[in-house]
C-alpha cells in the first residue's frame, strides 16, 4: 500500500510586520510546516507502523528552502519525498487550488497511490480546497475535515469521522482510492527523534520539474490573482463607562437599545 | 530568537532540525510548567524516558542506538534545554556526558552491552559520583576506597553534590584502590548491599533538579564492574570535559532566554507614556547583553569545531565554560533588574536562570579553578599544586 503525503510549507508572519507590494516583506515571515500537514504526515506514520509494507511518500510544492520542512517529514517517519519546483513556478505567485490540484495529479499519476492525506487547509493561504479539488481532478473519492481514521486496507476501505459545525460528527466508509483532508487533533504528531533526523538525510528527496511530470508553463496559469494586501484599519471604538454601577447599567442599556441589539 | 552575528547560516539542515526539534519539545512540554517545577524542587520526571526516545542523552556518540550527531548539534541542543531551565540541561549531561560517554570510552563489550541503550533511551538513569563532602575542587584528594576483595572490591566512602543519585538506577563511582593506589572508575548498581542515595533539600538553586550523596558502606563490586580501560584522574576528568563543552553551549541557551525575556518586556512596559525600550539605558543593558551573548557563541561554536577535527584541549574548554557561565550569571542579573519587581517572581525566566547559574558558576570546576587552569597553561605554572 502506498500512502501520498501532501506537504507545504507555509509562511508565518510576526506579531509586527510590514507589507512589501503584495505580501508581507520577507524579513518578517518564518518558514515552517503547515499545522494541518503534520497531522497528515503522523496518520500516514502510524498506518505504515501498524500495517505491513506500507510506503509513505511526501509531495511538496516548493522551493529549495522547502527542503529543510520537507526533511522534518522524513524524519518523522516518511520514506521518501517528492518536491515539484520549477522557476516557473516563482514567476507565476500564487497558485490557487485548481492549478495545484492540476500539479499534484501529475505525482499522483506517476506515484498511484492508495490513499492520499492532505491537511484541511494552509495555515497562510487558508484556500482549504487542494485537498478536495486534487480529489475530483484524479477522480478519486473524497473526506473532508476528517477527524478520526480507521483503515480497513484488506477491503480498500477508510471508515472516517467528519466534523460537522455544531460538534456534529458524520461517520462515513470510503472506498480507496481515496482523497482525505486532515483535521487538527486526529492524532498527536510526534517529534522527530535525533534518529530520525539522523536518517532523513539519506532518504530520498527527488525534485520533480514541470518536464519531467509532463506539464508545461501555461499549465500554471492561475485564474486567480492577488491585487492587494493591507493591513485592516482597526476600528478600536471601546467604550468605558465610568461611574456607579447603577449609572454605568443604564449607560449601557441605552448604548444596546441605539445600537439595536435589544429593543424597547 | 538572538542570533545577531547569523551563525544560522553555518548550520547545516541536520543541525537545524535537532535545534528546532529541541526547542518546539521544550515550548511544548516544559514552558508552562518548569517555573513550578522549579519553586516545588521537582524535576520532571516522566520526561526523562521521552528525552531518551528523542535521542537527547549522548547524541553525539554513535553505535547503541545512539544517532552519532555533530557535536555543534550536540551543542545546539543543549542550548535549547539550557534555555529552558539548568536543571533540564544537567540531566542530559550528566546522563550522557558524565555516564553513558565513560562507558562508551573505557568500558567493556559487556558493560556496554548492558548500559548503553538502557541508558539512551532513559529506560536507566545514571549519576557520576566524584565529588566528596570534603574533596571538591581536589578530587585527587578522595577518601573513598576501593579495597580488593575475592573476585571484585569492596567501596567506602561518601560522594555528595549528585546529580539524579536519587532516582538513579545505577552510579558511575570514582574511587582510589586501597590507600596508594590508582583511582579507577566502578559501575555501581544503586540496589547494591550498602548503597543509599538520600536526597539533598533546601537548595535555593538549580531547584528543577534532583540531587543527592551516595553513601557506600562497604559495597561489593565484582571485578566485571570496574572500566577497564582507565586508570587514574584522566578518567574522570575526561568525562568533566565532555560535559563542560556542554555547559559552554548550555550557558549560552540560559542567556539568551534571559535576553529574549527582558528585550520583550521593555517593549511591551509602558512608563512615562511609552514603552520603557525607547530609553537610553534600556537599550544601552540590551545592547551589551547581545554583545556578550554573540561573543559566548562564537566561542561555543569555535569549540565544536575543535572537537569535531580532535584538536580540543580541555583548557579550551576550561575557557569557554569560565566565560560562558560567568556571561551568563552576569546577564540574567541584568535581565532580572530589567523586569523591575516582576523579575523577582517565577512568572517570568531571568531569575530562575540567574539562581541556577550560582550552580552552575561553581559546579563542574568552579570559576576560579578554571581560572587557574588557564594560568597554569599560560605560564606553566600550577598554582595549586
Amino acid at each position: 500500500m502506498k500512502i501520498l503525503v501532501t506537504v507545504k510549507e507555509v509562511a508565518e508572519a510576526e506579531d509586527d510586520f510590514d507589507i512589501d507590494g503584495l505580501d508581507i516583506d520577507e524579513r518578517y515571515l518564518e518558514f515552517d510546516l503547515n499545522e494541518w500537514d503534520e497531522y497528515a504526515i503522523e496518520e500516514a506514520v502510524q498506518i505504515k507502523e501498524d500495517g505491513d509494507d506500507v510506503e509513505v511518500v511526501s509531495v511538496t510544492i516548493g522551493p529549495e528552502r522547502a527542503e529543510e520542512t520537507i526533511r522534518m517529514g522524513l524524519a518523522k517517519g516518511v520514506d521518501r519525498a517528492i518536491r515539484v519546483w520549477d522557476d516557473a513556478f516563482a514567476d507565476v505567485g500564487m497558485l490557487d487550488p485548481k492549478t495545484k490540484a492540476d500539479v499534484l495529479s501529475a505525482v499522483v499519476e506517476d506515484e498511484q497511490p492508495d490513499l492520499v492525506l492532505t491537511g484541511v487547509q494552509a495555515g497562510d493561504d487558508s484556500f482549504g480546497a487542494t485537498g478536495v479539488t486534487l480529489a475530483e481532478t484524479i477522480d478519486f473519492e473524497w473526506g473532508a475535515v476528517v477527524n478520526a481514521l480507521d483503515l480497513d486496507a484488506g477491503a480498500g476501505v477508510a471508515s472516517v469521522h467528519r466534523e460537522l459545525e455544531g460538534g456534529i460528527e458524520e461517520l462515513t466508509d470510503i472506498e480507496l482510492p481515496a482523497v482525505l483532508t486532515i483535521q487538527t487533533g486526529i492524532n498527536e504528531p510526534r517529534y522527530a527523534s535525533l534518529r530520525g533526523i539522523r536518517q532523513a538525510q539519506s532518504k530520498p528527496l527527488d525534485l520533480h520539474e514541470l518536464d519531467d511530470l509532463g506539464l508545461e508553463e501555461s499549465d500554471l496559469e492561475s485564474p486567480l490573482s492577488r491585487t492587494a494586501m493591507y493591513e485592516p484599519e482597526s476600528e478600536g471604538d471601546a467604550t468605558v463607562f465610568e461611574g456607579s454601577a447603577e449609572e454605568t447599567a443604564t449607560e449601557l442599556a441605552s448604548l444596546l437599545r441605539d445600537v439595536g441589539v435589544v429593543e424597547g | 530568537m538572538l542570533d545577531y552575528l547569523d551563525l544560522d547560516a553555518e548550520l547545516t539542515d541536520e543541525e537545524r532540525l535537532v535545534r528546532d526539534t529541541a526547542r518546539e519539545f521544550v515550548q511544548n512540554e516544559l514552558a508552562d510548567s518548569i517555573g513550578t517545577h522549579w519553586i516545588d524542587g521537582t524535576f520532571p520526571t516522566e520526561l526523562i524516558p521521552e528525552m531518551g526516545e528523542l535521542g537527547f542523552y549522548a547524541p553525539n556518540l554513535s553505535g547503541y542506538g545512539l544517532p552519532g550527531v555533530s557535536e555543534t548539534a550536540y551543542g545546539l541542543l543543549m542550548a535549547e534545554l539550557e534555555a529552558c531551565d539548568s536543571g533540564l540541561r544537567s540531566m542530559a549531561s550528566v546522563q550522557g556526558a558524565l555516564v553513558m560517554y565513560p562507558i562508551h570510552a573505557f568500558g567493556s563489550a559487556a558493560q556496554k552491552d548492558e548500559w548503553l541503550e538502557r541508558l539512551g533511551t532513559g529506560e536507566a538513569v545514571g549519576c557520576f559520583g566524584l565529588t566528596e563532602p570534603e574533596h571538591g575542587s581536589n578530587p585527587s584528594g578522595m577518601a573513598t576506597r576501593a579495597r580488593p576483595d575475592g573476585d571484585g572490591y569492596v567501596l567506602s566512602g561518601t560522594k555528595t553534590w549528585i546529580t539524579n543519585a536519587p532516582i538513579a538506577d545505577m552510579a558511575i563511582v570514582w574511587a582510589r584502590v586501597g590507600d596508594d593506589g590508582p583511582v579507577r572508575g566502578f559501575l555501581v548498581e544503586t540496589d547494591r548491599d550498602g548503597v543509599s542515595t538520600p536526597k539533598l533539600t533546601e537548595k535555593l538553586s538549580l531547584r528543577a533538579s534532583i540531587t543527592g550523596e551516595i553513601g557506600l558502606r562497604d559495597v561489593f563490586v565484582p571485578e566485571e564492574n570496574v572500566l577497564p580501560n582507565v586508570e587514574g584522574m584522566k578518567g574522570p576528568l575526561s568525562c568533566l570535559t565532555q560535559a563542560r563543552y556542554g555547559i559552554a553551549w548550555g550557558a549560552v541557551g540560559a542567556a539568551r532566554d534571559c535576553f529574549e525575556t527582558a528585550r520583550q518586556y521593555a517593549l511591551d512596559r509602558e512608563q512615562f507614556g511609552g514603552p520603557i525600550a525607547r530609553f537610553q539605558l534600556q537599550q544601552e543593558k540590551l545592547a551589551e547583553m547581545a554583545t556578550q551573548i554573540s561573543l559566548a557563541q562564537l566561542l561555543a561554536h569555535r569549540l565544536a569545531e575543535l572537537k569535531e577535527r580532535d584538536a580540543l584541549r580541555s583548557q579550551h574548554v576550561s575557557m569557554a565554560k569560565r566565560n560562558n557561565v560567568a556571561m551568563a550569571r552576569e546577564q540574567s542579573r541584568v535581565a532580572r533588574e530589567m523586569l523591575g519587581g516582576n523579575g523577582i517572581t517565577a512568572d517570568y525566566s531571568p531569575m530562575r536562570h540567574l539562581t541556577n547559574m550560582e550552580t552552575v558558576y561553581t559546579y563542574e570546576g568552579t570559576h576560579d579553578i578554571h581560572s587557574l587552569i588557564l594560568g597554569q597553561d599560560l605560564t606553566g605554572i600550577a598554582a595549586f599544586e
